[in-house]
């Protein structure tokens, strides 16, 4: 490469309680050049772009701009340092105008008053979007703006700063097809100039289109660094998913029974597409999809949490009705969600966690009996090996595997007949995620149907007996228990 | 990529807290001398008021901050399901008047006139409930309204004039009943009627939040409104049930009031709201809901009620008070922050 070296990274190394989220990452950027950096949900990318902008510190490791080593210690700093970072979930303030988001807390001053200079900041913004070949009004409300021209305006507004190193998270994920093309024409004018952009996207087909080299982490490491053109997506795949299975899944061979759960045309509009499947007694039904496929939407659809537009549940044949989570839990259903904070109400107790989907079970005439509270509770404090100090603990003190464990207690408490698992591993370590999968083969040995939505192909793989893989609110393929490797899951869990 | 084994490896974390361990172990001792301070300070004004422990002014005291009791108890609940009620104070006066004149100048019997008030108040907290919950109206709003409003009816009602009152066209039927006049000013062996009142409702709020289902539903619904649903609580009816029961409250906490001082008005219990959560956050209830409980609140309308006859005793002028007052309540819970802050 013929331009100079702006960025290197050395070593990078970050690790979270229970994670090695980065695991001593060396990276690479040339003065205008589009580095892709690729990797499945955990790899790492969004902990380096954090790093790299700023917002996370690392806990060892050196990053050099233009060879000198620097130390960056906060998004400020990263900004003067000439990093612009655009983040996935867009920042900007909806109710401001395009120029007012561009130079928000930097507003050009009117002396002697120190009032904004208007004029100004207008002309200013204008020269911005204009260089960026953006036709947006200045003076127009970020909230009637497009997805995509919300994104360019942060990007201007990264530029506004002088970024010479632009940072894109996942920038294309929420743009169509016209708005995608214009981010790359643009991202190809800032290149001209000499801007060096790290893009992450989960868009493989993109990786040639925009980029020069492309980099694959994996479990927190990094897999290599390619030049573009020896990147075809089958390659990529290989890269991104190709791990030996280290973990355990203690899969167990379950006789399934009779069918439990239908599910016929479900449909939320513009979110959930005709969607059907069934679900036998004893079996853990696997649907696979990446961020934004609608795993978590289906899930909350069947559960009662949003309405639906149209389609039919039946329930052991019998057609039935959820209209909120309280009829779902009276069927007999469960649903322990992607974000264990989203289930458990934190700052009560262990025992009062358990119990708070079966409240009218263990009262009489509205009064909590207490003593059957706390022997339930114990027992499943016990029977899933939940680590606490004591029985009465807050919820919000434990770690993340034994939080996961009182949410899946919940369900069990409750009776639960067909269970939603939404990300059961997420965010907890290895042993707790084993024992997540033993919980999941025992609930399943006692006839539980288990719904599991996942995004982490090895485990979905080894854990389902069926695998509906899901993009786009779709069903797009459905699978048998060893029918489909892991890079088939991947190609039908990309939208063409 | 060898690791440099002579470097120590000291999270980033761990060098911010080595950095700020001592300053805050300062902060700590800080706040806990200030406490102690603040505490005997509190003791001296205490036992050098004038009467201050005898038993004319134990009564006076009890009777006096019964009807802060119970609407802090009310508040308390409302709170902790991450709600506030502003309208409590209107409501007491509304429920008070329409008692008091249902009586007075209606001709109803004593226990149809207090329980006519009682159901009035229930309503205006199921009203409060109702928009709330399917208007989707914020808790802050919606009984801002009610505050508004339900001063308005009661002045309707009462015509602006104390009840009973001779000023009025309608002819008195009656002066106001024993009944009522207990309920403030009697007593049972002793005690003042209304202490014994707000202690009951102090001890039934402290059973339905310890031990209902409903109690622990108010709690879920507070700490973590969506996963409450998902586990299957009915949130509005949870939320619609709680303004009612604060309704139900500040119709007692008004004939409580109503009994002490012989006379209704629509103007009583002015500024009662802020008060009783005041009382609510003095007593440590998180004002996000989700943590917190009635004993705690009853502690909250003590000190304040202690500290205003205190204040009385020392002859201080009530202008004064107030400002004495406000920083109390600022003082309390700047405290409870900083102590949660630095871990003192």
């Amino acid at each position: 490469m013929s331009s100079s070296l702006i960025l290197r990274a050395e070593a990078i190394d970050k690790s979270y309680p229970g994670v090695h989220a980065l695991d001593h990452v060396d990276f690479d950027l040339y003065e205008g050049e589009v580095h892709a950096l690729l990797g499945e949900n955990g790899a790492g990318k969004s902990t380096f772009m954090k790093i790299l902008s700023g917002s996370l510190p690392k806990d060892s490791g050196r990053i050099f701009l233009r060879g000198q080593e620097v130390d960056i210690v906060g998004p400020y700093h990263a900004r003067e340092l000439g990093i612009g970072m655009v983040y996935q979930e867009l920042s900007v303030i909806p109710g401001l105008s395009v120029a007012e988001n561009i130079f928000l807390g930097r507003l050009p001053k009117r002396k002697p008053l120190g009032t904004v200079d208007w004029s100004e900041a207008m002309s200013q913004a204008k020269r911005i979007l204009d260089d960026l070949g953006v036709d947006v009004d200045p003076r127009e409300r970020v909230g009637n703006l497009s997805m995509g021209e919300q994104q360019l305006t942060e990007i201007a507004k990264a530029l506004s700063m002088k970024a010479q190193i632009l940072l894109l998270d996942e920038p294309s994920s929420a743009l169509s097809d016209e708005e995608r093309e214009r981010l790359f024409s643009i991202m190809r004018g800032l290149q001209e100039r000499g801007v060096a952009i790290i893009y992450v996207s989960h868009r493989l087909v993109e990786v040639p289109q925009i980029g020069q080299r492309v980099t694959v982490l994996r479990d927190g490491a990094k897999v290599g660094t390619l030049p573009v053109d020896q990147a075809d997506e089958a390659t990529l795949i290989r890269m991104m998913v190709g791990r030996e299975l280290r973990e355990k899944f203690p899969k167990d061979e379950i006789q399934r029974g009779k069918e439990i759960l239908r599910i016929q045309g479900l449909t939320v509009r513009g979110v959930l597409n005709n969607l059907n499947l069934n679900l036998y007694e004893g079996e853990i039904l696997g649907i696979f999809g990446v961020l934004g496929a609608g795993r978590t939407d289906f899930a909350r659809a069947l559960f009662g949490v949003d309405p639906i537009d149209s389609g039919e549940v039946f329930l052991n044949g019998r057609k039935i009705n959820i209209s909120c989570p309280s009829d779902a839990i009276e069927l007999g259903l469960g649903y322990l969600t992607e974000d264990r904070k989203d289930g458990l109400i934190l700052r009560l107790t262990i025992p009062a966690n358990i119990t708070l989907a079966s409240l009218k079970r263990i009262s009489r005439l509205g009064f909590l009996n207490q003593g059957e509270e706390r022997a339930t509770a114990e027992k499943y404090v016990k029977e899933l090996d939940i680590h606490t100090p004591k029985l009465d603990q807050k919820v919000e003190f434990l770690s993340g595997g034994n939080q996961q464990k009182v949410a899946l207690a919940k369900w069990l408490c409750s009776r639960a007949k067909v269970l939603i698992f939404d990300e059961p591993t997420r965010g907890i370590d290895v042993g707790a995620k084993i024992e997540v999968f033993r919980l999941m083969n025992d609930l399943a040995k006692q006839g539980v149907g288990i719904i599991m939505l996942s995004s982490e192909l090895p485990e979905v793989l080894a854990m389902a007996d069926r695998i509906l893989v899901m993009a786009g609110g779709s069903f797009t393929a459905e699978y048998a228990r060893g029918q489909a490797s892991q890079e088939d899951l991947m190609r039908d869990a990309v939208v063409k | 990529m060898a690791k440099n084994p002579s470097e120590p490896r000291v999270s980033a974390l761990g060098r911010v807290g080595a950095w700020v361990a001592t300053p805050q172990l300062r902060v700590r001792l800080g706040i806990r001398a200030v406490l102690v301070f603040a505490v005997l300070l509190f003791i001296y004004y205490v036992s050098t008021a004038p009467r201050f422990f005898s038993v004319t002014n134990a009564t006076n005291l009890g009777a006096r901050t019964a009807p802060d009791i119970i609407l802090a108890v009310g508040q308390t609940m409302v709170i902790i399901q991450a709600g506030i009620d502003l309208s409590v104070g209107a409501v007491l006066a509304f429920s008070g008047s329409l008692a008091s004149v249902a009586y007075c100048y209606w001709g109803l019997p004593v226990w149809p006139a207090m329980l006519l008030g009682l159901a009035a108040g229930a309503l205006l907290g199921f009203i409060n409930g109702l928009i709330i919950t399917k208007g989707r109206i914020p808790d802050f709003i919606a009984t801002l309204g009610m505050m508004v409003t339900a001063r308005g009816v009661a002045l309707i009602l009462t015509g602006g004039l104390p009840v009973p009152s001779h000023l009025t066209a309608i002819t008195l039927k009656a002066y106001l009943p024993q009944e009522i006049i207990w309920l403030g000013s009697g007593d049972i062996l002793g005690f003042p009627t209304g202490a014994l009142i707000a202690l009951l409702i102090v001890a039934a709020g402290w059973v339905i939040l310890m031990h209902t289902g409903f109690g622990r539903a108010l709690f879920a619904v507070g700490g973590n409104r969506e996963a409450a649903r998902v586990s299957g609580i009915n949130v509005d009816r949870t939320k619609i049930m709680t303004y009612t029961l604060m309704g139900l409250l500040a119709a007692l906490a008004g004939l409580v009031l109503v009994g002490r001082m012989n006379s209704a008005n629509a103007l009583m219990g002015d500024g009662t709201e802020l008060q009783s959560i005041a009382a609510v956050v003095i007593g440590g209830t998180n004002l996000f809901g989700g943590e917190g409980g009635v004993i705690g609140s009853l502690l909250g309308a003590l000190i304040m009620g202690i500290l205003r006859n205190v204040l009385n005793l020392h002859n201080m002028q009530d202008f004064a008070q107030r400002v004495v007052m406000g920083l109390l309540i600022i003082g309390v819970v700047l405290f409870d922050q900083l102590r949660r802050r630095y871990g003192a």
